[in-house]
């Protein structure tokens, strides 16, 4: 299941060129935006609201498809039809998990259990490893004793960590964050950074959404900085970007009284 | 929207009211208790009462209903869903709803929200639609309860049409509690599992997946939007107008947020795999019970079609 053997190791997870993404033909999100993702690479992706950050992660995600431009994923075209294969479909799902930004998008079955068991059974495990994985994860967030609850009694933080385990669960070699700090209180923000950061020492390729400048460096190797216009303002390592006030005064993600 | 053009506000461009403190708070002013609005209650209650409802924690260990494979558990309910329809005597209709609350008093169903479902769903579905027919100007007939007269002749509600009334209540409540008996001792997803098994096209399947997930997407949101106007309303609410202004301007968003929200949720699943097809994480296994069921069901409903004849 690992891309490993199937890869070589500079063939990069994502090729993406030219791409540009129009809501309704109207409402312009991302324009003309190129950059590679390696594997194993921790990749921020910065810019004010707005800037395109959550659509570009559903375009890698393989949810929505470039109005123009084109998108690879390990190394074979990401189009709607590509994906209406079956066997590249199951392939992509299984390698590819999305976190998204708002929980309740993701924690809606009757019962934790069965959200969490969701992907897994989808992607065909047994239901006994479904089962095994289930139990692992849950040690893993420190939820088991949330199982046999349905959603709404849940609290913005135990959804978040839900729909974490829902992801994890399925083992993606690539997971793509949207702001995954975002209405959380500080002690789970930071549990959840050391999560993921310990993800990324585990191989994982990473791409985070974030506005928190003060945890990039931990989190990620590089970042791309995303202008208010749509456009990609930056692509450099993020010691390089946080040494820059200037892209990040342009991109609107730090006020001039008060830089970070 | 230009690169770099709009420069971040700065401190002076905060208007002077949004930094003033606000007046402290006037000691001993009374201000009658705040009564929540009857939008305000319906729409609340309702949404959370549904929303609990459709959650309804189903123990898959406790009951022998719990345990029947919901392939079985569905042919059963069609069987006697299409006995029920072809029923003609009220009779037999209020023996078998008597036989559908026993059973389902026997499968360990909570029994008081059980019958209380059916009877707040019932006259939803069947007040418009029957009420009229008892009457002798619709269903003309053996008047049994006068109520005016007209040219000479009284009229009122009739024997037949309180006959063909009652034949319409009693199908509506024997079918409705055999649904909520299926679906209230079978975990959601099994269901739809178990639909897909039985050969219901993957489409139907999905539809009603989904249609089920925007539900609650819809019902969270009208708590939130509530909540959300509760905490800005400073005077008491004025039951009226504003009331009906608010409802107007608030299906709009909440169509629209949960229309949003409903896309990702659905982009959540296609996410992690999904293709229309549900999958439990038990494995659900054919056994003797389950043919048992389907065998008995089959059963019922020749019975109860041929008492029905007997009867008529
Ligand atoms: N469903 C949608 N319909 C129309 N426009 C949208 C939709 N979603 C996002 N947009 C627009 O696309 C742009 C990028 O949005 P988004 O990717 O959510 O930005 P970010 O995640 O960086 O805040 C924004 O200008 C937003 O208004
Ligand atoms: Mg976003």
């Amino acid at each position: 299941m690992s891309c490993a053997e199937e890869l070589p190791a500079s063939e990069p997870v994502y090729a993406v060129r030219n791409l540009t993404y129009t809501y309704l033909g109207r409402f312009a999100a991302l324009s003309g935006v190129s950059f590679d993702v390696r594997r194993g690479e921790r990749v921020a992706l910065l810019g004010a609201n707005g800037s395109g950050k959550s659509t570009l992660l559903k375009i890698l995600a393989g949810l929505i498809h470039p109005t123009s431009g084109h998108v690879a994923a390990f190394g074979k075209a990401l189009t709607e039809t590509a994906l209406m294969e079956e066997q590249f479909n199951r392939d992509f799902r299984s390698r590819v998990g999305i976190v998204f930004q708002n929980p309740d998008t993701q924690v809606f079955s009757a019962t934790v259990r069965e959200e969490i068991a969701f992907g897994c059974l989808q992607l065909g495990l047994p239901p006994e490893e479904a089962q095994q994985r289930l139990d692992d994860v849950l040690r893993l967030l420190e939820i088991t004793d949330l199982v046999e609850r349905a959603p709404f009694q849940l609290s913005g933080g135990q959804k978040k960590k839900v729909a974490l385990a829902s992801v994890l669960v399925m083992n993606p070699e690539v997971i793509l964050f949207d702001e995954p700090t975002a209405a959380l209180d500080p002690r789970t923000q930071h549990w959840l950074i050391d999560l993921i950061g310990a993800l990324g020492e585990a191989g994982k390729t990473i791409v985070v959404a974030t506005h928190d400048l003060h945890t990039l460096a931990d989190l990620t190797d590089r970042a791309l900085v995303f202008a208010e216009d749509h456009t990609l303002l930056a692509d450099a390592p993020t010691p390089a970007i946080l040494a820059d006030p200037a892209a990040l005064l342009r991109a609107n993600l730090i006020h001039d009284h008060r830089p970070y | 929207m230009t690169r770099g053009a709009a420069p971040p506000r700065s401190r002076a461009d905060t208007p002077a009211w949004l930094v003033q403190p606000q007046a402290p708070l006037r000691p001993g002013s009374r201000v009658g208790r705040r009564r929540a609005s009857f939008l305000e209650r319906t729409l609340g209650d309702g949404a959370e009462v549904f929303r609990r409802a459709m959650y309804a924690e189903i123990d898959g260990s406790r009951g022998a209903l719990q345990r029947l494979d919901p392939r079985a558990k569905l042919v059963a309910l069609v069987a006697l869903l299409v006995a029920v329809a072809l029923v003609h005597s009220p009779l037999t209709l209020v023996v078998g709803y008597a036989a559908i609350v026993a059973v389902a008093w026997a499968g360990g169903v909570p029994m008081r929200s059980f019958v209380r479902r059916v009877w707040l769903v019932v006259p939803a579905f069947t007040a418009v639609a029957v009420a009229p027919a008892t009457l002798s100007v619709v269903t003309p007939g053996q008047i049994v309860v006068p109520l005016w007269t007209w040219h000479g002749a009284p009229q009122g509600l009739t024997r037949q049409g309180l006959l063909a009334a009652a034949l319409i209540v009693l199908r509506v409540a024997c079918s409705v509690s055999l649904v909520l008996l299926v679906t209230l001792t079978t975990p959601w997803n099994r269901l739809l599992g178990a639909l897909g098994a039985l050969g219901v096209p993957r489409i139907f399947v999905t539809i009603i997946a989904m249609a089920y997930r925007y539900l609650f997407v819809l019902l969270g949101n009208i708590t939130d939007l509530l909540m959300a106007r509760k905490a800005r309303t400073v005077r008491p609410p004025d039951h009226g107008a504003g009331d009906r202004r608010f409802v107007g301007a608030a299906v709009g968003t909440l169509l629209g947020k949960s229309h949003h929200l409903a896309e990702e949720v659905h982009q959540a699943m296609v996410a992690r795999g999904y293709a229309g097809r549900h999958y439990a994480l038990e494995r659900s296994r054919f056994v003797a019970a389950d043919v048992l069921v389907v065998l008995a069901a089959l059963a019922a409903a020749v019975v109860i079609l041929g008492v029905d004849r007997v009867l008529r």
